[in-house]
This record gives C-alpha cells, structure tokens and sequence, in this order.
C-alpha cells in the first residue's frame, strides 16, 4: 500500500528550504513537503492552531536549531512533551556540530541528529537517506491525524 | 648587602618625607641635623604616639620611619606592626640608645630595615639611603611584576579572544558561502550546455572558488578547535590509534602503493581523536608529498630519559631507547604494504639507536612524571628546504601549488597545536629531495612508567 508521506520542514532561511524541497523532490517516492520559516508557525502547525487547524499532521518533522521567534530547542521540547505529538519523529538538520547542541537535542528526544553538509551533492544525499530511512526503512506509527 | 661610596650620600635625589617616632626632642633634633649634613631634602614630623603614628602614615605617606626603640608610651617595633597593617612599603630604622646585639637581631628579623645608635649618628645617612633606595628597587620590582601579570592576562585574554573570533567566524561564514556554493552548483548542473560556453566557464569558477573558501573555512574551524578545549588526557595506546590512521588512509595507502613499517607504539597520555588526527597528518603528507617512486615511510619511537627533559631550554642529546630486560625480546614492527598489514620481528639493535645527529635544540615545556616519548615519522618523499623547516608549522602555509598538491596547508598547524597541548614539540628534519623526518614528542602514559606496551 502506497499513501504519501508527509513532511514539515522548519527552516528560516528560504534558500535552504529550496534546496531541501529540491532534495526531496528528487526522491523516487512522492512526498508531501510543507513548511515553515520560525518556530512560532511551527508550533502553530503542529498543534493546529489559527491558520493551521485544518492542518494534517506531518509524518516526519525536519527541524532546524537556530530559528527565529522561537528556538528550535524550544519546539523540539514543546512537541515532546505532547503525549500525541511526541510520535512523530524529528530529525534535527542543523549547521551546527557542537556536541552540546548534538547532546541537548537527544535530551530533549530528537529521534536523529543530522549535522547540514557543507557539500551539495552530500547536502542532497543527507536529505535523500533521511527519507528513505523513515519513510522506506522504518516503520511509523500509522492513522495518525486522518 | 653593601653599599659602595655612592654620590647621593651627600645630594639625594628627590625630597623625602621622614617619619620620627621619638620622645626626646633633642634626639629628634640631632637627627634631622645629621640628615640635613649629609644632604637629604627632607621634611620631618615627629610623633609619640600610637595614633599619631597611624595618622601620619596615613595622611602623610612617609617615605622613612626613623623609632626609637623604646618610649614612655609606646614602643618604636610596634610602629612595624602598624606599617604591615597599613600595607604600606615604608622601611623603618631604629635609632636608638644602647641596645643589645640579641634585641638588635630580633627587630631586624621582624622587619626593621636597620639600627643605628644615637652614638654613632653619622652612620644614619648611610642607612637611609640604603633603605630608600631598597625601596625603591623594590617598588620597581613590584610594578614590574605587576605589569608582567598583567601583560600575561592581556594575552591570555587575546588569544581566547581570538580563537573565539576564529571559530565565530568561520562558523557564521559557513552558511552564506554554503548557500553561494550549493547554488552555483544547482546552477552550473541545471543550465549547463544551455548557456554559452563563457557561461558555463564562469558558473565553474564560481563554483571552484566557493568550494576552496568552504574547505579553507573549514580548515580554520578545525585548527581554532584544536586549541580551544584542551581534552581530557587519558592512556592512549598508539598502536590503536595506528589501526585507525591506516584505515582511514586506505584509498591513499592503496593507491600510491605505500609501504610503511611501524615500531610497536607505546602508550602516551593524550586524546585519542587528536593523536589520530596527528598521526594521519603526518603519515598522510609522507604519502601525499612523494616522488615518483613507491613511497616508504617509517613510524619510529624511543623513550626520552625523564632526566634529559628539563624545563630550561636543552638540547635533547641523541637518547638510545632503553629498552628494559624484560621486554627487549620481543620488539614487532608492523608493516603495511597496501592496505595489508602484517606483522614482522625487527632486530632490537634496529630500534635501539637513532643517528647520531638527529639530536634538536628543543624547548621541553612541561615535565610529566614519566618523561616522554619521541616519535619520528620518516619518508624518502621530496623533502623541505632549509629555511621552510620551521614555517611550514605556521596556519596555511603551503610549499607547493595546488595543482602539484591539493590542500590548504593547515595539516601542520593543527598537529603543532595538539603536541604542544600536551607539553610536547613537533619539528621536522629534511632536505630538498632526500625526504623528510618529522619529529614530536608526548607525555608518556600516566600509569605506565615502563617501556613500549607489549
């Protein structure tokens, strides 16, 4: 059986959320991509609040750290902390490789911890192998918004 | 200490502040008399008392203190107490009666500067002058001190300023270039062939010189981590480390048909990552700077004598390794040819001894209780000019141009800043065309005080 996935980026900087689209447009299954650029909307999003409630919700969350309005930190906990939203997987996609924010976001449940490439192609690729290991590998909890 | 006939006996320099501490109007008066004779310029005020003592030092800021040793009210040694309560640097002489050698001896222990009898007054100017130009020398002393410890935080300050600079930067740096890069590449792959050919030469360039700049960037951000925490030192045994280097220059070692015999390594105290870090930058310049021919490289060690390291500046005298009976037997050096390893027996007398001329003027910071272990990692590759031997440690600096060989030139630095993490130094031996050795020195491992691990 074949449903599309769906995914949320959050990423601030739109250049970025090009190129992750792009990336993920490249991969053989047809995905629904959505996004935002801070983590106000992207609580909002996730908990279907004010231009979100008719929102579904996503499969997979990719998360970037240093976000404006609200860290990225703070969303990842807030999601967490939500008996029902905690199922969701994160992954975090970050520039950032300092350990501390490596340890904090385990802390606080990120499901993987992705450190952005420099490079395009391994940029397209880190993008590409996320997909295919939650969305072909791994098993997700199912029914979930519908 | 002496004093030698000095001028200023008879004209000292600048106007003085005298303190007396003295009951007898007449003594105090004979004083500043025989003061005035020699020369000094001086104010004098006089006191009896203890909290007039205190106000004067106060207020006044006396340059001298001249006390009788014993008055009705109080006694000149306490005047001591009081100036070392004050904190002030006022010397104090007694000038006093008769006093016995025993109480002479006593006073100048507890701090007094000297004692001259009321009999023998013409001795006093000496001893003022001596003890303010004690004073003085030790004011300088004093500032100077001061200023050293400042100037040291100044720069210890700078230099975590500047490593945070260097990391800040390069960190924020990162992402425009990122996003520069990424999409110049994008356009070079959607629109290649579909412009003109100019077009597609210039997206190449761009793209080119964004890459560098990452990899430069990088480069920097690696060599400000290298410095920035100093990781925890642990037991680190070389050999593991070495696994780990080969492994990780496989497709290098496999490629240039690289053969490299290695001493059994012993165990230091470091980090893990960063020896893995140095060992490969060196093992992986010998591969990467080779002549035409298959590459040899040797990875030696010997043990340093913890006598022969000191903290001044010293020569390390060319060492034997001393290999201690019980373990001689059985020295293995592992040889890789490929990325084949196997295991050989090297004659001991192989190790035992280095040339006789490998000896180098090194500074060796600190002493670790073990002593050290040198380490020397030989090539037959095309080797270094004299007057780059000690500036190709320095941040970028490259010999070569990046086409004859890619990199950025940060290997070295890097590798400096982690040996000499651990009180170790790092130098290289070498001439143009018959190869290079490169040498460092680590702490040897904390636990361990005996020869190569078995």
């Amino acid at each position: 059986m074949v449903c599309t996935q769906e995914v949320l980026i959050v990423d601030d900087n739109p250049a970025d959320l090009n190129l992750a689209q792009e990336a993920l447009a490249r991969c053989k299954r047809q995905n629904k991509i959505s996004s935002v650029t801070d983590g106000e909307q992207a609580v909002a999003f996730l908990f279907r609040r004010g231009a979100y409630i008719n929102q579904l919700r996503p499969n997979l969350v990719i998360l970037d750290l240093n976000l404006p309005k609200k860290d990225g930190r703070a969303v990842l906990e807030e999601l967490k902390s939500d008996p029902d939203l905690r199922k969701i997987p994160v992954v975090i996609f970050s520039t950032s490789q300092a350990s501390s924010d490596i340890v904090r976001s385990y802390q606080l449940g990120a499901n993987c911890y992705v450190s952005k490439p420099v490079d395009l192609k391994a940029y397209f690729a880190a993008l590409q192998s996320i997909e295919e290991f939650w969305f072909g590998l791994a098993r997700l909890p199912q029914g979930e918004g519908e | 200490m002496s004093i030698g006939p000095t001028k200023t006996e008879t004209a000292p320099v600048a106007k003085i502040h005298v303190l007396q501490v003295e009951d007898n109007p007449l003594d105090s008066e004979l004083v500043q008399r025989e003061l005035r004779r020699a020369g000094f310029d001086f104010t004098a005020t006089v006191v009896q008392t203890r909290a007039d003592f205190i106000r004067e030092v106060e207020e006044h800021c006396p340059q001298i203190v001249l006390a009788d040793y014993n008055l009705p009210q109080w006694r000149g040694m306490e005047a001591l107490a009081v100036l070392e309560h004050e904190n002030v640097d006022v010397p104090l002489i007694l000038v006093t009666g008769a006093l016995g050698e025993v109480t002479a001896v006593e006073c100048l222990k507890k701090g007094a500067t000297d004692y001259v009898l009321k009999g023998a007054l013409a001795r006093l100017p000496v001893a003022v002058h001596r003890a303010l130009r004690e004073r003085t020398l030790r004011l300088q002393r004093k500032m100077a001190e001061h200023e050293l410890a400042q100037k040291v935080e100044e720069l210890a300050r700078s230099n975590k300023e500047l490593e945070q600079f260097a990391y800040v930067a390069s960190h924020d740096l990162q992402e425009p270039l990122r996003m520069v890069a990424s999409y110049t590449q994008l356009l070079g792959e959607r629109y290649k062939g579909k412009l003109d050919e100019t077009a597609d030469k210039y997206i190449d360039y761009a793209v080119e010189g964004a890459k560098r700049m990452q990899t430069l960037i990088q480069d920097l951000l690696a060599f400000s981590r290298a410095g920035r925490n100093r990781p925890a030192q642990s037991d680190v045994d070389c050999n593991v480390v070495m696994k780990d280097v080969l492994q990780n220059l496989a497709s290098s070692i496999d490629e240039s048909g690289a053969v490299i015999a290695c001493d059994d390594l012993p165990v230091v105290a470091a980090d893990r990552m960063q020896l893995t870090q140095l060992l490969q930058n060196l093992i992986g310049n010998a591969i990467k700077f080779r002549k035409d021919n298959t590459p040899l490289i040797s990875v030696k060690v010997e043990r340093l004598k913890v006598e022969s390291a000191r903290i001044e500046p010293i020569k390390i005298a060319p060492i034997k390794t001393e290999l201690a009976k019980n373990e001689s037997a059985k020295t293995e050096a592992t040889k890789v040819e490929g990325a084949r390893i196997e295991a050989t027996k090297l004659e001991p007398a192989k190790l035992e001894a280095t040339k006789p001329d490998t000896a180098k003027p090194e500074v060796v910071k600190t002493l670790p209780a073990n002593g050290f272990w040198q380490f020397s990692v030989s090539d037959e590759g095309i080797g270094i000019a004299p007057e780059h031997l000690e500036s190709i440690f320095s941040v970028f600096h490259r010999l070569n141009t990046r086409a004859e060989y890619p990199g950025n030139g940060i290997g070295l630095a890097i590798s400096k800043k982690i040996v000499e993490q651990y009180g170790g130094t790092i130098w290289v031996e070498s001439s143009p065309g018959q190869g290079s050795t490169f040498k460092f020195t680590l702490p040897a491992a904390i636990g361990q005080a005996k020869g190569a691990s078995a």
